[in-house]
């Protein structure tokens, strides 16, 4: 039955997918609930939902939270400068008088007025207030919010697919929790990195491939490091390598490491890291 | 089904909800769990919502399913055991009886650890209430574990500091939580907290100026002219460290809980955490300090212009400052010294202060006050020294 698996989420062609978390969704599609996923930067939180959009050949829809956004600007916004411009010169086709035409959708109102399933994800939801999380799980529960401009109720037509990330810098609040599905992902291990890799880098030499990921995970654990480096500067690290003719996988033995910069992003943790990469044997 | 897994559950602590429970079934009556496997996974993702609570999920589960030993509940290791024990015998100070234990210069000489053994010894050793005599721990008395005891360098378990220096605390008391309204006496501390709240403009121009965009549009004959302001923003974010755990705070603590109940109503992005004496690898965000810990090293990620303010009087042993295993809790020993956590607190904001609330006069008496004072700029817990501590976290660089 091929529409039967068509709502069932199994992995997508560049994301390596643990059973456990694969489970999680499928609970969470099928309870039509939102999953909230928490860990740290890099465990592939934002991937998965563009995974699962890929996955199932659904639209997927980002509203990245901001500190100062509001509810209300996810739902939609009416756009008052355009209707004054408009009444001003009147060279547009739209009608004036017809405040409907002057309303746009937020990232929110898009996945409600969308004919056909849509996958929303709402990113690093921590960042916004807590009221902002409550009434925005309160438009989720009921799957429909009012314009107040047109006195219109906007009805969902087909309820998302709900992905919320969190940096887990704030606690959500118990509401909120209650009616989320929970994830935490932890950060991948060996094992599964080298899964990774091997799905990025489809032909990459295995003797490459191993010492990369053994130094990866002894130059984590540097210490003093503020943003330590997470699985986007590791790919992007391999791919430096390997376009390097001079590079030799010996050298990383020997606790030479090129392109730390790569790795680490702030200029206090880079110098950090070269001081301590050489005393870095594998 | 499941209702007594979902019981054990709530009695170990993780804040199940009903509302959850009922999801499960209805995820069980759809089929969508159809082994162990898939229970295990179903039940943690709908009924568990923090990743510090999976653990304890795991061992109840596999009580339950498995029939393995059943958790701890508290999660309480033999060190904090004992001290639940304590508490229940040092209920009654007035039982202080006069016991004999070793010599006072034989206590003397032992070390932390040799004392922290010795409790631990006569813990085992010991089956019932006692208060007073030879070795046993009970209240008062030369022994050196035990309540209100007189031992210089003596193990505390409970009762007044005597020194402001104790080697061990073995039972802290827990003190109730800040956050409750209490009178107020010292309303002008409010008023210099104020001046933290830096109103300026500072957000984009996107916000329209109504009544300038009518004059501007009049004056221009009817041609629409609009007028933005800058959105007025308060970027300010605040962290307050309390020390809310030593007796030497104690007299302290009306004129903190003052503080406190201006500073809530002052910030929109505040948050309290609480610590005792001075900070190793966790503060705490419940006063009690049990609950909820934060790793300090985790502040390397926050908002570097976050405004960094510590409460505290700065009074301790010189080694609980400087020693690796300097932390007077047993359960919280990194290897890192205390003054080690305070310089990287102060290297991750930029902007930082200390309030202590002993007189500035009697500082150099105390040899920790000094050192810390070389760390963070620190100024009296006084209108003065609130004036000037704001000053100092204002300042541009």
């Amino acid at each position: 039955m091929s529409g039967e698996n068509a709502t069932f989420f199994s992995g997508a062609s560049k994301y390596v997918l643990d059973e456990e978390l694969a489970k999680i969704v499928n609970i969470s599609m099928a309870l039509e609930m939102p999953l909230l996923l928490k860990g740290e930067p890099g465990t592939g939180k934002t991937m998965l939902a563009h995974a699962i959009a890929e996955s199932l050949s659904m639209p997927l829809l980002v509203l990245n939270v901001k500190s100062s956004l509001k509810l209300v600007e996810a739902l939609y916004q009416y756009d008052t400068l355009t209707r004054l411009n408009d009444s001003r010169f009147g060279d547009s086709t739209r009608d004036v008088s017809n405040i409907e035409e002057y309303i746009r959708m937020g990232k929110i109102g898009q996945a409600f007025v969308s004919e056909i399933k849509t996958v929303l994800l709402i990113d690093e939801i921590d960042k916004a207030d807590t009221d902002f999380q409550d009434d925005m799980l309160d438009v989720l529960d009921q799957m429909e919010f009012d314009i107040i401009e047109i006195d219109k109720t906007m009805k969902a037509r087909t309820r998302p697919v709900i992905i919320i990330t969190s940096n887990a810098k704030k606690d959500l609040s118990d509401p909120f929790l209650g009616r989320c599905n929970f994830h935490h992902i932890a950060f991948p291990d060996q094992d599964m990195m080298r899964r990774i890799l091997n799905v990025h880098f489809p032909s990459v030499d295995q003797e490459l491939l191993e010492i990369c990921v053994r130094t990866f995970y002894k130059i984590r654990e540097f210490q003093g490091i503020e943003k330590r480096p997470a699985t986007r500067e590791l790919i992007n690290w391999v791919r430096a390598l390997r376009a390097d003719p001079d590079f030799r996988p010996k050298d990383l033995i020997q606790g030479k490491i090129p392109f730390l910069g790569i790795l680490f992003k702030k200029s206090t943790d880079y110098h950090q890291a070269t001081l301590q990469s050489k005393r870095l044997r594998i | 089904m499941f209702v007594d897994f979902f019981y054990i559950l709530r009695d170990s602590g993780i804040p199940v909800s009903p509302t959850s429970f009922l999801r499960l079934h209805k995820a069980l009556a759809e089929g969508l769990v159809s082994n162990l496997d898939d229970f295990y996974i179903a039940a943690r993702t709908l009924l568990v919502k923090s990743e510090r609570f999976f653990d304890l999920y795991d061992r109840v589960f596999a009580h339950y399913f498995r029939g393995a030993e059943l958790p701890d509940f508290k999660g309480m290791e033999l060190e904090a055991a004992a001290r639940e024990l304590l508490n229940e015998w040092l209920q009654n100070p007035e039982a202080l009886a006069n016991a004999l234990g070793m010599s006072k210069k034989e206590l003397q000489s032992l070390s932390p650890e040799e004392l922290l053994k010795y409790f631990m010894d006569r813990l085992k050793e010991q089956t019932e209430a006692h208060h007073g005599g030879s070795k046993w721990i009970g209240t008062g008395g030369f022994s050196p574990v035990g309540h209100s005891g007189y031992h210089p360098g003596g193990m505390r378990v409970g009762g007044i500091s005597r020194n402001k220096s104790a080697v061990k605390v073995a039972m802290d008391r827990r003190y109730k939580d800040y956050s409750v309204e209490a009178p107020l006496t010292q309303a002008q501390m409010g008023e210099a907290l104020k001046r933290l709240r830096r109103m300026v403009p500072e957000g984009p121009r996107d916000n329209v100026n109504v009544d300038e965009t009518i004059r501007a549009t009049t004056r221009n004959a009817g041609e629409i002219e609009i007028v933005f302001d800058r959105s007025l923003r308060d970027r300010l974010k605040i962290i307050l460290m309390v020390d809310n755990g030593g007796w030497s705070m104690d007299p302290y603590i009306q004129l903190v809980q003052t503080l406190f109940n201006y500073a809530r109503a002052q910030f929109k992005d505040i948050k309290f955490f609480y610590f005792h004496n001075t900070i190793y690898d966790y503060v705490w965000e419940d006063p009690p300090r049990r609950f909820k810990p934060q790793r300090v090293e985790e502040f390397s990620t926050w908002d570097k212009d976050t405004r960094l303010i510590i409460v505290g009087d700065a009074s301790m042993a010189p080694y609980e400052l400087m020693a690796t295993d300097g932390s007077i809790h047993i359960e919280e020993r990194s290897g890192l010294p205390s003054i080690d956590r305070l310089h990287m607190l102060a290297d991750i904001f930029s902007h930082s202060a200390w309030l202590n609330p002993t007189p500035r006069r009697i500082w150099p008496m105390t040899r920790t006050i000094g050192v810390i004072a070389s760390i963070f700029p620190m100024f009296e817990l006084t209108l003065d020294g609130l004036e000037q501590a704001v000053t100092s976290l204002m300042s541009k660089n």
